[in-house]
């Protein structure tokens, strides 16, 4: 190596020790915003955690008062839009795995299931307001849920999908050399050997859910009283959030922060849950 | 064992020996994949390292330009002399021991870029060359290679557009272009139709008037064909290191024996 | 005899047989036919998106015709609107985040896959996956209690110093510091998007044949010539997937920003001013708005966020998809 070049050398050195720095820096900024936003979150929200916001209802401005008529709305309307959406993601996300798997609508339906799930919300919202309360003349419990249950589709559609994608061809074969019918396979093999997976893309679709408030916003409204009518205007955590968060008033915004730490903790639990769930899939 | 007579018997004495390898220990974890290896790879010779699959031989050849550093849990004990220097030692820089030590994969791996960028790309790394330098020099690497009356024309394509053969003496190419000293060959020829086989050996067979080689092999005649010396390994042991006619005509293990009549392995 | 009744007995036995099976093909016919029109649901779910919102947006362009996307004006009083100062902040805001968390979210993934020990990959991995987990409304409220008066007070003042000397520069960088604006918006959504740009690039990654990684560093190549000349090149298709992904997200990101931007509807040649976007514009007036041309425009804004989003989406998928099938094959 007669030509070598030591400066050469030493310059593409440098170069890469620069590049690692860089990448840890990028890794420290991602993390210590983490830390941050947690931080804050604790921080601000835990001096204002007590039993009145889980026992009172949202207070006018300047009142005492807590959050209860809003976590149970955000419960509610997650609950509903999960009992809806979840169905409906289960049996699509089946046919585009067991039936339909090498299918033209498969693929269709994958591309704008994938494009579905990463569509902003907000024009879910629009989309749930044209077709259920401009219709109907109010807003209302059920409109939020709608909306929210066009957020779960998409996501229980491509877990459900990849999870059964997972179960292997054996198990099913297996079932098959036993004159199992297509449809009892299905139901007792795949889904059982998938299960672990299933649950897991319905608490990511909950976690995903339990914080929107842009389709809330002209869907369920918002609802400073307590109220279990699904017809009428309905609360919800993120809206209250919302509307506490930029009022001018200290006590408002005091609950906003405490409501912003719930909404948060309740999140993150579920996705480390879903996590831990489809944990030993994640090592195969 | 034999070997160590071999190594200080008369003739093999004073070759220049290009690495010697001392009492090699090599873990995968926590366990012991090479047992105290000791052998020379003699300067400018052809090495061939036979033995049945999992013997360490890959293993072996692995830490002559320590690759296995890429990977946690794996650590080598003993010494690699490479012209006297160890090159197991803690400070002993990688890249510039990669540059000496080239090495030649069981796969063709042509890297996601052009022909030309292949080896050119090579070069770069430790040289600064105006651009007609460069093409000299990549035109060179490709004539060494045998692949220069093929690729000529298209230059621009993607490595990836060539065939299987052709990858394999592009990727040799590309180690000669940066003018290591050593060349490490892992079963080059496995994924490789015997035409292109035999292309292949024909440039090792010339690489090593310039080159020092070892080269594994699971195909005992290649083993035969190309190099002067061959190691027998088994188990993670070296059972025999000696002059290639000689373990292929009459070796002194019973191991050995076994394994070239094809009694095992 | 005795023949007779083994015949009537196999003869009812697969009598037994074809009523069973005939019940399981009724069943595997109905249970096929519920997930088929499950999975058409999904379809009929997307059309009726883009028709509801055709429909609603047909007053505003009805009223303001071509001139809805390039008016400035927004005004409720004359029932004038134009969505250009909307679809300019929505634009540049999720630029100003590409800009920022593609370096960011390619470093993270290059620490994930070649330099961080191995104990600590899933923990780290983790973390910067909870930073997607986190609801949107969060960022908005930290963003606009914490964040914006720390760049107001420390770093805004600092940025537009540096830049006054520099023709052009010294108007995109202009004060006064406001804290909020469209600068704020587009760091808050690179934090956001962060997380989707890193897991889409370790994955793809992560589908580099090892043996090429091992021929490159063979060669002797540093750390950072393997990833710049090996692993990205090979991957690139799948990574402009990731970002255009992250893009989509970013372009339909709706509270974090509607409490940053600072909702004002114009377009102002500083980063550093108040502005609005479109996802902004709908959430902050559209439970206000009265009159059908009003709320018809804001569900127009609409539609022109979902077909933007779409065409981004559907580049990001078919980007990613043509990785999967280069994969596919050896």
């Amino acid at each position: 190596m007669s030509e070598f070049s030591m400066s050469l050398y030493n310059a593409r050195r440098r170069k890469n020790l620069f590049a690692k720095a860089a990448c840890v820096a990028a890794t420290g900024i991602g993390l210590a915003f983490l830390a941050l936003i947690l931080g804050v979150l604790l921080w601000k929200g835990l001096s204002g955690l007590n039993l009145a916001v889980f026992t009172e209802m949202t207070p006018p401005p300047g009142a005492k008062g807590g959050l209860l008529n809003a976590i149970m709305g955000s419960v509610i309307m997650t609950v509903l839009g999960v009992i809806v959406g979840t169905p409906l993601g289960l049996m699509a996300g089946t046919y585009m795995a067991e039936y339909g798997r090498y299918t033209k609508l498969t693929l269709v339906v994958r591309f704008i299931n994938d494009i579905l799930l990463s569509a902003p919300s907000i024009v879910i919202g629009l989309f749930v307001y044209e077709v259920l309360v401009s219709t109907v003349g109010h807003f209302s419990a059920w409109a939020g849920a709608v909306s929210l249950a066009v957020l779960v589709v998409p996501v229980v559609v491509r877990t459900t999908e990849d999870m059964l994608l997972l179960v292997p061809g054996g198990l099913r074969e297996a079932a098959v050399a036993l004159g199992m019918p297509r449809s009892l396979i299905i139901r007792k093999i795949s889904y059982r050997a998938a299960k672990a997976g299933l649950i897991t893309g319905v608490l990511l679709a909950v976690a995903r859910v339990s914080g929107e408030t842009a389709p809330l916003l002209f869907t369920a409204l918002n609802n400073q009283f307590w109220s279990t009518n699904l017809n009428a205007p309905m609360s919800s955590l993120p809206a209250v959030i919302f509307q506490f968060a930029l009022s001018p008033y200290k006590d408002w915004q005091q609950l906003a922060w405490t409501g912003a730490l719930i909404i948060t903790v309740t999140v993150l639990m579920l996705s480390i849950i879903a996590r831990v769930l489809s944990a030993p899939r994640a090592q195969k | 064992m034999n070997v160590q007579v071999n190594m200080t018997s008369g003739v093999d004495a004073q070759m220049a020996q290009k690495i010697s390898i001392k009492d090699l220990k090599f873990f995968y974890g926590d366990s012991l994949a090479l047992k105290s290896i000791s052998l020379p790879l003699y300067d400018k010779k052809v090495t061939a390292f036979i033995g049945p699959s999992g013997c360490g031989k890959s293993t072996l050849l692995r830490v002559l330009n320590r690759m296995y550093d890429l990977y946690p849990r794996q650590h080598a004990e003993g010494e690699v002399l490479l012209d006297g220097e160890n090159i197991l030692a803690a400070d002993q820089d990688l890249n510039l021991l990669r540059a000496r030590v080239g090495m030649v994969f069981q796969k063709p791996t042509p890297f996601p870029m052009s022909i030309y960028d292949n080896i050119a790309f090579g070069i770069g790394l430790y040289e600064k060359l105006a651009k007609s330098e460069l093409d000299g020099r990549v035109e060179q690497a490709l004539r060494g290679a045998a692949l220069w009356n093929e690729v000529k024309d298209k230059l621009d394509a993607s490595g990836l557009s060539l065939s299987g053969g052709q990858q394999q003496r592009l990727c040799i190419a590309r180690t000669v272009a940066i003018q290591p000293e050593v060349i490490l060959f892992d079963e080059p020829c496995s994924a490789l139709d015997p035409i292109s086989t035999a292309k292949i050996e024909e440039l090792i067979d010339e690489l090593k008037s310039n080159y020092t080689i070892a080269i594994v092999t699971h195909n005992m005649q290649q083993a035969a064909r190309v190099s002067e010396y061959t190691a027998f390994m088994y188990l993670g042991e070296l059972v025999e290191f000696a002059e290639t006619s000689h373990i292929f005509t009459s070796p002194s293990q019973q191991k050995t024996q076994d394994y070239i009549t094809g009694r095992f392995g | 005899m005795t023949d007779f009744v083994v015949q009537d007995r196999a003869l009812a036995k697969a009598k037994e047989r074809a009523k069973a099976l005939s019940a399981f093909r009724l069943g595997d016919l109905v249970f096929k036919n519920i997930t088929l029109s499950a999975a058409v649901t999904v379809l009929v779910i997307l059309g009726g998106v883009i028709l509801s919102l055709i429909r609603g947006s047909i007053p505003a362009f009805h009223a303001m015709g071509f001139e809805f996307l390039t008016s400035q004006s927004w005004n409720p009083v004359t029932d004038k609107f134009g969505a250009l100062p909307a679809i300019y902040g929505t634009v540049v805001t999720s630029l100003l985040a590409i800009v920022v968390a593609v370096p960011l979210g390619l470093g993270v993934a290059v620490f994930l896959t070649e330099l961080c020990p191995m104990w600590a990959r899933r923990p780290i991995g983790i973390a910067i996956e909870l930073l997607a987990g986190i609801p949107s409304i969060i960022y908005g409220i930290w963003g606009l209690f914490i964040f914006a008066p720390f760049l107001q007070e420390y770093v805004q003042p600092a940025i537009i110093e540096f830049f006054a000397p520099i023709p052009f520069l010294s108007s995109v960088f202009a004060g006064p510091a406001y804290g909020i604006g469209t600068f704020t918006a587009g760091i808050i959504l690179a934090i956001m998007i962060l997380p989707f740009i890193t897991s889409i690039s370790r994955d793809v990654f992560s589908t580099v044949p090892p043996v090429l990684k091992e021929a490159a560093y063979g060669i002797g190549c540093t750390t950072w010539e393997v990833v710049r000349k090996v692993v990205i090149p090979y991957t690139r298709v799948g990574v402009v997937g990731g970002v255009m992904l992250g893009l989509g997200r970013a372009l339909g990101e709706t509270m974090a920003v509607t409490f940053i931007i600072g909702n004002a509807h114009k377009i102002s040649g500083s980063l550093l001013a108040p502005g609005t976007t479109i996802s902004a514009t709908i959430a902050n007036e559209f439970t206000e708005a009265v009159g059908d041309i009003y709320t018809s425009s804001l569900i127009a804004l609409g539609l022109l966020l979902f077909l933007i989003t779409f065409v981004v989406l559907a580049f990001a998928r078919l980007m990613l998809m043509r990785l999967d099938q280069k994969g596919g094959k050896p």
